[in-house]
């Protein structure tokens, strides 16, 4: 009988150390799941999911659960993300969102969660787009950067003989543009002077970030910088003329309209004999057109040349529960050789300077080097103000009622209400509202 | 009757001349050719531009007739689409798309048929109440309520899982009430003589009322199928890997950034539409009687 109860009890001690055991192994076992929200194309995806791998390999113990978002839809997934409780750890934001998202609570200060050496490396543009103006942490850091030239095809040019700036400081001014887009338009071949890609439609962030600029050029912006506040900028005679400069393009068929897609520059016959594109379409236009395609600056509308920048960068978000590991796969994405190779081959802009030095289309005396030049001395930020999907929105839609037709000032005008309410509505998005 | 009147002899119907008839005929059949020709040609386009190599051609063509001609045909594109993997694992997706829409379709019939026999049929206390909210329920737009569903079914713990994309969109207020309309059109004698033989309520609807509603039946697996197959915003918000992710969402990640991949793009949505194209075609005459049986308006 005694010996029945040993048993029993020795039993029931190897059961209870078996339990403690598995439950051990399990709480070790159970791997620190990290959420990376992304968009991109398949390309990107690819990339996105090989790094990932490399990482997990290098980090035992840790699962990068990659949460994909279709580019036109990744805002409405954000929002939706937001409203189930659901962040992801580290997600990918377009640059000009960042104030609203650290505005809104979302995003957690970066500096502290990334190598130093990474640090280090940014651009001063790289840390611009990252940075809140009101605290001036940074908060969101990328491998690339973003901009906008004017790209030309050469035998056009040459057979109207215009000038050929190759430097910021000797753009083209408005009259010697306008004189050089009325001259294409009369070129044999040439069925539009410019191509400005308003294929890329009017849901993308192409509007705001490719015309503000000219906005910029010609003295005025989307919005004051200094009292927050959109009537009186961009409701403004520098603005309304540059919107009516703009419609007047469209007026005179120089521009390629929205049905003829985005490639009018490179496709057969180049039927487009200038382009407003961005640093991407590079790739494309040399590998149709090889030499003739010759890269120039934006213009100069008014007093001083303007260009965006901006792209899509990471950030990590103050919902995550493992930070330190989040900010440690961000600063392992950006130094993956791999990764790099991709972007370089993408003709990505870089926002990293040892990125830089691996890209030498961005580098002195490269195709690409005048993109490079505008980021130090013609990039202007789109404004970074917690009501910026409302400017950006508002901006779009006069902007298309414009190009159509419509009255610049009129549009304008409402835009501008319409930014001034929400910011209204929000009591000045403090501490924006200067309290 | 008077003699004269029965000699009046009757005016001869008027009667077309050949000739009007035939111009008639020709106008007619141009007519439908050119409505035939406005319906039929996105989709011309997307299968020719799906056999183009490149992507750059395919958007330049897009302004022109060369939109509706290859010169060089390849199957390429399929060929991409079908050999992507991972997280672009297309025939995943294809299959993932297959799942939700015959478990929506075979499910909500079975759910809505039932409601509608019992809306008509059934002793429900308040019924016309009932009726009316579920009239007043079919105007309310789906995006309208779309963030408060996803609260509910991210605190469900279903985000992520095929559940999400299933469940929410079985019961809806349109095929109820088209059960409803179809059930109600059915002889009360039917109902009674079962009832009579002493045959359930349940047995009444599976036995004798869901076998005489194959047009209803079919006019709700189609107009489903087709809702099931073309969500979009909705797999969007609730799927996060490539577990449960549905086509129409993984096409979209050809639409890039800085690039759109037009030509992997259109092969994909080719693909996405042959099952729906093929259901179409072998069901298209029930499809179209049915239809016109039930009277529901596209």
């Amino acid at each position: 009988m005694e010996e029945r109860k040993l048993m029993g009890k020795r039993l029931l001690a190897t059961l209870a150390l078996t339990t403690a055991g598995f439950a051990a192994t399990a709480a070790m076992a159970e791997d620190t799941v990290v959420k990376v929200m992304h968009q991109g194309d398949p390309g990107w995806v690819e990339m996105y999911g090989k790094v990932a791998e490399r990482f997990e390999a290098a980090n035992p113990g840790v699962d990068i659960e990659l949460v994909y978002a279709p580019h036109d839809a990744y805002n409405e997934k954000f929002s939706a993300a937001v409203m189930s409780k659901d962040l992801p750890d580290v997600f990918e934001m377009d640059a000009p969102f960042l104030a609203n998202y650290v505005w809104s609570g979302y995003l957690a200060p970066i500096k502290p969660l990334i190598d130093p050496a990474v640090l280090e490396d940014m651009t001063a543009s790289n840390i611009a787009q990252g940075t809140y103006p009101i605290d001036n942490e940074l908060y969101g850091i990328g491998l690339t950067d973003s901009s906008v030239v004017l790209y030309g095809n050469r035998k056009y040019l040459e057979a109207i003989g215009a000038r050929i700036p190759t430097s910021v400081d000797d753009a083209w001014t408005r009259a010697e543009f306008e004189d050089v887009l009325e001259k294409l338009s009369k070129v044999e071949g040439v069925k539009w002077p410019i191509d400005t890609f308003r294929g890329y439609g009017i849901k993308t962030e192409w509007i705001t970030y490719a015309y503000e600029p000219i906005l910029a050029s010609f003295g005025c912006d989307l919005i004051d910088r200094t009292t927050w506040t959109s009537e009186g900028a961009l409701d403004s005679q520098p603005c309304v003329d540059a919107l009516t400069m703009m419609q007047d393009w469209a007026k005179k068929d120089w521009i390629v309209p929205m049905s003829a897609g985005t490639n009018q520059f490179f496709a057969d016959g180049n039927p487009a004999a200038l382009a407003w594109g961005g640093h991407w379409v590079y790739s494309q236009a040399a590998a149709a057109m090889g030499d003739n395609v010759v890269v120039l600056p934006l213009p100069k509308f008014g007093e001083k040349s303007a260009s965006p920048n901006g792209t899509w960068i990471w950030g990590v978000s103050t919902a995550s529960k493992h930070p330190d590991v989040a900010g440690k796969f961000i600063s392992f994405l950006l130094q993956d050789a791999d990764y790099r190779a991709y972007a370089v081959s993408q003709s990505a802009f870089p926002g990293l300077k040892s990125f830089a030095a691996q890209s030498p289309l961005y580098a002195e005396g490269g195709p690409m080097a005048i993109a490079f030049e505008q980021a130090s001395k013609s990039a202007v930020a789109r404004p970074p103000h917690p009501a910026y999907p409302t400017i950006t929105s508002a901006f779009m839609q006069a902007f298309d009622v414009i190009i159509n037709g419509g009255d610049a000032k009129t549009e304008l005008t409402k835009a501008a209400q319409k930014i001034d309410e929400d910011i209204a509505d929000n009591d000045g998005y403090p501490p924006f509202n200067g309290q | 009757m008077s003699d004269m009147a029965l000699s009046t002899p009757r005016p001869a119907p008027k009667r077309r001349s050949h000739g009007s008839k035939r111009t008639l005929r020709i106008v007619q059949v141009v007519c439908v050719l050119i409505i035939a020709l406005v319906m039929i040609s996105p989709l011309f386009m997307l299968l020719v531009a799906s056999l183009k190599d490149d992507r750059f051609q395919i958007l330049a063509d897009m302004g022109s007739f060369k939109a509706f001609w290859v010169s060089d045909p390849t199957l390429n594109n399929f060929v991409e689409v079908g050999g992507m993997s991972g997280d672009l694992a297309f025939g995943r997706y294809l299959m993932n798309s297959l799942i939700i829409l015959f478990v929506t379709v075979s499910s909500g019939l079975v759910i809505n048929s039932m409601a509608g026999f019992v809306l008509a049929w059934g002793r429900v206390p308040g019924k016309v109440v009932i009726l009316a909210l579920v009239i007043a329920l079919y105007v309310i737009p789906q995006e309208s309520i779309i963030m408060p569903l996803l609260i509910m079914v991210s605190r469900a713990g279903m985000t992520d899982t095929f559940t999400a994309q299933i469940l929410p969109w079985v019961a809806s207020p349109l095929y109820i009430f088209l059960f409803y309309q179809f059930f109600a059109q059915l002889p009360k004698e039917l109902y009674e003589a079962a009832e009579m033989d002493g045959a359930s309520p349940f047995r009444i609807y599976r036995s004798i009322f869901m076998p005489l509603s194959l047009p209803a039946m079919a006019t709700t697996s189609i107009l489903m199928g087709i809702e099931s197959w073309n969500q979009y915003l909705w797999p969007v918000l609730v799927t996060q890997t490539a577990y449960a992710r549905p086509i129409a969402v993984a096409i979209g990640t050809f639409f890039g950034q800085d690039s759109i991949f037009w030509d992997r793009a259109m092969a994909a949505s080719v693909l996405m539409m042959l099952p729906i194209l093929a259901f179409y075609i072998v069901f298209q005459r029930w499809f179209v009687s049915s239809f016109i049986g039930t009277a529901v308006k596209g």
